[in-house]
């Protein structure tokens, strides 16, 4: 299953992604402590590619990516809405 | 260099919060986090009460906020401003997250209902955060001393000990990761004052308002220790003593 995370180099931390997955209480995207309060995706709670509600909010190109192979999911791919709804399928 | 208008006042004020700051409400919580003493109860209690306060800063930032004009003060006040408006909000969540990911809570929602993240109008807290909002009419440098250099610097004071004294990783750095952004807070604070009080009116007016703002805090500070410590506060021993008082008579 590939998993998702975020690339510092292109987030601008607007937390946008928070108050997603926040307001689904699925609460995979956490303020980190260390390295101090970076936003961070937990893999073992976010559901993607089951759930992609946070996508669609992130205005930073290229700031979530899948983590195993680096392809950018900002803005979302067309194939990452069919993999969600295949998960809402079933 | 000419010297800054309200250079005296900003070291005053600085002066007067450290002063305060030396012994707080919230001293009996570090010295029982200090002895082990602080269940993982107690710890909810702490973290939920101070993710309300937090909570707060929107509804108190909100309304300063609409008391910033156009071009009444530089661009670097506002974007301070905005700075700080953020890292509360980053302090927010850390709480929230803490709360959640402790298994305290199943979801946000719960912190609502819960009697320790309900908002109440008669309580310490809600006092505080309404003498905060009321600043909102004056000017954004006087509302900046009475926080800034008043209510966070005891705010840093407590907190660092607190921090120390906890065994709990996670729990430990809720409160060191917020160190940065306090200081941050307070470094803008004398900035601003330095800068921008000049007026006398505006002088005296600061050193009320930070005042009053301290005076609150330490309210809302000896609150949250009966609180976490679950200790009988004055309000509660108040009608217990009414109801014996009336028995008697």
């Amino acid at each position: 299953m590939p998993t998702l995370k975020i690339d510092h180099e292109f987030c601008t931390e607007c937390r946008m992604c928070y108050v997603a997955c926040r307001e689904l209480n699925l609460n995979a995207v956490y303020v980190a402590a260390e390295p101090l309060h970076r936003i961070e995706i937990d893999p073992a709670r976010c559901l993607f590619p089951g759930c992609t509600a946070c996508l669609p909010y992130c205005p930073a190109p290229g700031s979530m990516v899948e983590a195993e192979t680096g392809r950018s999911m900002v803005p979302p791919p067309p194939d990452v809405h069919r993999w969600s709804l295949k998960g809402r399928m079933r | 260099m000419t010297e800054l208008p309200g250079k005296a006042l900003a070291r005053e004020l600085i002066e007067q919060s450290r002063e305060a700051a030396q012994h707080t409400p919230m001293d009996p919580i570090i010295e029982a986090a200090r002895e082990k003493r602080l269940d993982d109860g107690a710890a909810f209690r702490l973290i939920c009460r101070l993710w309300a306060m937090e909570r707060l800063f929107y509804y108190i930032y909100g309304g300063w906020g609409q008391g910033l004009e156009l071009n009444d003060f530089p661009p670097g006040v506002k974007y301070l401003f905005a700075r700080q408006i953020m890292d509360e909000s980053t302090h927010e969540m850390l709480y929230m997250d803490t709360m959640l990911r402790k298994g305290w809570l199943d979801k946000q929602r719960d912190a609502f209902d819960h009697p320790c993240g309900r908002f109440a109008i008669n309580c310490s807290l809600s006092s505080y955060a309404y003498t905060l909002r009321y600043f909102a009419s004056y000017r954004h440098s006087v509302r900046v001393a009475a926080l800034n250099l008043g209510p966070k610097i005891v705010e840093m004071a407590w907190m660092e000990p607190l921090a120390d004294a906890l065994d709990d990783p996670a729990l430990k750095a809720v409160f060191s990761s917020q160190f940065v952004e306090n200081r941050s807070h307070i470094n803008m604070g004398r900035r601003i004052v330095e800068e921008q009080v000049s007026t006398p009116f505006d002088t005296e007016l600061c050193r009320r308002v930070c005042a009053s703002a301290r005076k609150d805090y330490a309210k809302f500070l000896g609150e949250l220790a009966n609180l976490v410590l679950q200790r009988e506060t004055r309000a509660d021993a108040g009608q217990v003593r009414g109801l014996f008082q009336r028995v008697i008579e």
